[in-house]
């Protein structure tokens, strides 16, 4: 008897037609959960009116974290609208209802290792885009890690960069 | 390139404990029950270790603070099985708590028993959790975890010093014990720099290393007049 060829067999349909469905589920109508921000921050907009990455993000030259930035550095210029974003009046709202800006974290690293943006970008020498990408590129704000986090990055940068890979100086 | 040690002063040390209570602060060492402590399963990266010697009425008790010994030669590196402790070129035995998987190899391998095996998710009861050190990481449950010497500390004053551009200094980088200890019976430094007070200490006629004769070749080195030294027989 011969066989009939495997891609008429019904399995294999049935198992095809499961698949684009999964895919078009998982991958599409329902994706990964990422953080989703408070308001749509523009960072192409902002960088190119001359702001640089710590303005916002205080400590991500000189301290061992990056911060998002509080309410109080937004006020500093959108007190009054600059823009006639609805997305910008967003920052007055919440500054009316007396609430910080619920910013998501996008980019963290995991609890067990000790990153000090101090150590790589006033001390190493590094740009922020060295490791974050060109967010002057940016109309929406992130909801991905922005960066690699994953060990196998910094240990391909340490050793691009002849740096030393002494485990506990990052696992703590 | 520096060899970290330290010194500890017994004639020095009164057995406050201040340095364990410092150890465990600074490095989120978790609290266990009173019944998981009575079965061994504490952990206390720094305990002080009594002796008690003679018989009624003549007694006597000897204390010694005893951290990790940081062993030039240490038996506790070769039985790891996935790498997961090591020594850096300065001298700690490092362990890096993410990649151990609790085998307890090391902990049987240490003669000075320094290792500790998590056998509980760490708690912090009370407003313990609060007070967490947030450049040290909380051990999860079965893995093993030892002194690092404040690992933290060390990587905090060389960014220091870098940034004010100038070289490590005596004193930039001390551990939380040392640090605490209002006896100050505790020095820590670079053994290789002949200059410094841990060297100078070392050289001393009063230093020994405890159980030198397993060739472990600690980097603690206590300073006693010589009664620590010598073999049990000799001691009594």
């Amino acid at each position: 008897m011969e066989l009939a060829p495997p891609w008429k067999a019904p399995w294999f349909l049935g198992f095809g037609f499961f698949f684009a469905v999964g895919w078009f589920l998982f991958g599409w109508v329902w994706p990964a959960p990422s953080p989703r921000q408070p308001l749509r921050y523009n960072h192409a907009v902002h960088i190119a009116n001359g702001m640089g990455c710590v303005d916002c993000h205080a400590g991500g030259r000189d301290q061992e974290r990056a911060t998002l930035p509080g309410l109080d550095t937004c006020l500093m210029c959108h007190q009054e609208a600059v823009t006639e974003s609805s997305e910008e009046e967003k920052i007055r709202a919440f500054a009316a209802a007396g609430r910080e800006i619920p910013w998501a974290q996008a980019t963290r690293v995991p609890r067990h290792v000790y990153f000090s943006h101090r150590r790589h970008v006033a001390l190493g020498g590094l740009e922020c885009v060295d490791c974050h990408g060109a967010m002057e590129t940016r109309t929406e704000p992130p909801r991905y890690p922005v960066g690699p986090t994953t060990m196998d990055a910094c240990l391909d940068c340490h050793e691009q960069r002849k740096v030393d890979n002494d485990c506990n100086r990052c696992h703590r | 390139m520096p060899r970290w040690g330290m010194v500890i002063d017994l004639a020095k040390c009164t057995a406050c404990q201040a340095c364990v209570v410092a150890c465990q602060t600074e490095n989120n060492v978790p609290c266990v029950e009173p019944e998981q402590a009575a079965r061994g399963r504490r952990i206390s990266w720094l305990t002080v270790l009594p002796e008690l010697h003679g018989d009624y009425p003549r007694v006597s008790m000897r204390l010694l603070p005893l951290p990790c010994l940081h062993c030039d030669s240490p038996p506790c590196i070769r039985v790891c099985p996935v790498g997961a402790t090591g020594i850096t070129p300065e001298g700690v035995v490092r362990q890096t708590f993410a990649r151990c998987i609790g085998c307890r190899y090391c902990t049987n391998a240490c003669p000075y028993t320094r290792r500790m095996f998590n056998w509980y998710r760490p708690e912090f009861p009370g407003g313990l959790s609060l007070a967490l050190n947030p450049d040290v990481s909380v051990r999860p449950k079965g893995v093993v975890e030892k002194c690092t010497l404040c690992h933290h500390r060390l990587m905090q004053a060389r960014e220091r010093a870098q940034a004010e551009e100038r070289p490590l200094a005596e004193g930039d980088y001390l551990p939380a014990c040392v640090e605490i200890c209002p006896a100050t019976a505790m020095y820590f430094g670079d053994l290789e720099d002949p200059d410094s007070k841990v060297a100078e200490l070392a050289r001393s006629p009063r230093a020994f290393r405890y159980l030198e004769e397993l060739g472990t070749e600690p980097k603690v080195i206590y300073l006693s007049e010589g009664e620590w030294t010598g073999s049990e027989e000799e001691r009594r």
